[in-house]
């Protein structure tokens, strides 16, 4: 049976055969979307950055330390594209999430509130300073350790923490007055 | 406490529906590696471009020093492992006293004795430390005829025959040396003229 793990499609990819690279990006480009979205705001963004970091990776592939932690190492790239290109459009008007689809899904399986709902949040997120939306993102969605983001982001462990507390307390505020309305 | 309870609650579901998977365009995975493609071809043409394009050299004053170095040894070596271990053969047929091709510097020369009774017959010279057993002449088919061919450098010569290891003679066709270094009569070649 053919190895399909991480560390052999990266082989094969050094090997000569950029056709291997297919199965790792169709293995981590849902996971790593959904971070790239709410990153960015935008998914004609995210899908940029996500672009962007498998391109970026794939180029670099012989540098990949360790193989069998590709996840991790795609993701730090992938995070660092997001920081560049929210910065990037930081200097343009601010804009939120019109994610048609996901959004379309929601309200054909919920009420309206669904969706409303569901704005409000990525409304929220949008408020957030980039480095407090990237924490509480890596922390209570990706479910990271903050050993894990402390890696990730090259961020101290207790910097982390104060950037997930202060974003939980911004969106309790945003959110929580969205709940109670 | 109640608060912070309701806090945590409003957070997970925030959490749940930031988890909600988010559909991609139908054409990422064929976007993505058709640039991966194209950045694989890409790293060829580069690669057999730094081969085959020139390009500016920089090299220090001593690097260049052991560069030329290092050339010129395998200059050297190859130059003795392509020389010959012996002289090449002459296949050019020589009639007696003739000057042929030889060596760089130096030229062949054929000596010639005619000597019916001679049982041995060698040449001796400043060119072979005058030693009768260096140098000895082969009898051809018929008429009493010895020849060799010595490669000699420019310039005059002093030689004589040995004629069955202790006669010494003179060439008759030679002229003779002005001095006689070990009281004997020798003969004159002078290498670089055509006179023999």
């Amino acid at each position: 049976m053919t190895d399909r793990s991480d560390p052999a499609l990266i082989r094969q990819v050094l090997d000569g055969n950029p056709d291997a690279y297919g199965a790792l990006v169709a293995r981590y480009r849902e996971r790593y979307s959904r971070f790239a979205v709410h990153m960015l705001g935008e998914r004609e963004d995210a899908e940029e950055a996500l672009q962007d970091a498998f391109l970026r990776a794939y180029r670099s592939l012989a540098q990949c330390a360790d193989p069998a932690r590709f996840d991790a190492w795609l993701f730090r790239i992938l995070a660092n594209r997001c920081r560049t290109a929210g910065a990037r459009r930081a200097r343009r008007a601010r804009t939120f999430v019109r994610d048609e689809v996901a959004l379309g899904e929601a309200s054909a399986e919920h009420p309206a509130e669904r969706r409303e709902w569901r704005e409000e949040i990525h409304r929220a997120l949008g408020r957030l300073e980039p480095d407090q939306r990237e924490a509480f993102l890596l922390k209570h969605v990706e479910d990271l350790s903050y050993e894990e983001m402390s890696t990730l982001t090259g961020a101290g462990i207790s910097a982390l923490k104060m950037r997930v507390k202060r974003a939980c307390e911004r969106l309790r505020v945003m959110l929580g007055e969205v709940q109670h309305a | 406490m109640h608060d912070d309870d309701q806090h945590d609650e409003l957070i997970t579901r925030i959490a749940d529906e930031l988890r909600t998977p988010v559909a991609l365009d139908p054409g990422f995975d064929a976007r993505v590696m058709a640039q991966v493609r194209r950045s694989a071809r890409a790293r060829w043409r580069l690669a057999l471009r730094w081969w085959t394009e020139p390009r500016p050299l920089r090299v220090s004053p001593l690097g260049g020093l052991a560069c030329a170095a290092g050339v010129a040894a395998l200059f050297v070596v190859g130059l003795v492992s392509l020389r010959p271990a012996s002289p090449s053969p002459i296949h050019e047929a020589v009639t007696p006293g003739k000057v042929i091709a030889a060596e760089p510097g130096t030229e062949m020369v054929q000596f010639v004795l005619v000597a019916p009774q001679a049982s041995t017959v060698s040449v001796v010279g400043d060119f072979n430390d005058w030693d009768p057993s260096r140098t000895p002449l082969q009898a051809e088919a018929a008429g009493g005829v010895w020849s060799v061919n010595v490669p000699l450098r420019s310039g005059q010569h002093q030689y004589a025959f040995v004629v069955n290891g202790k006669e010494w003679r003179p060439d008759p066709t030679a002229p003779r040396a002005v001095t006689d270094d070990f009281g004997s009569p020798n003969s004159v070649i002078v290498v670089g003229s055509k006179s023999t």
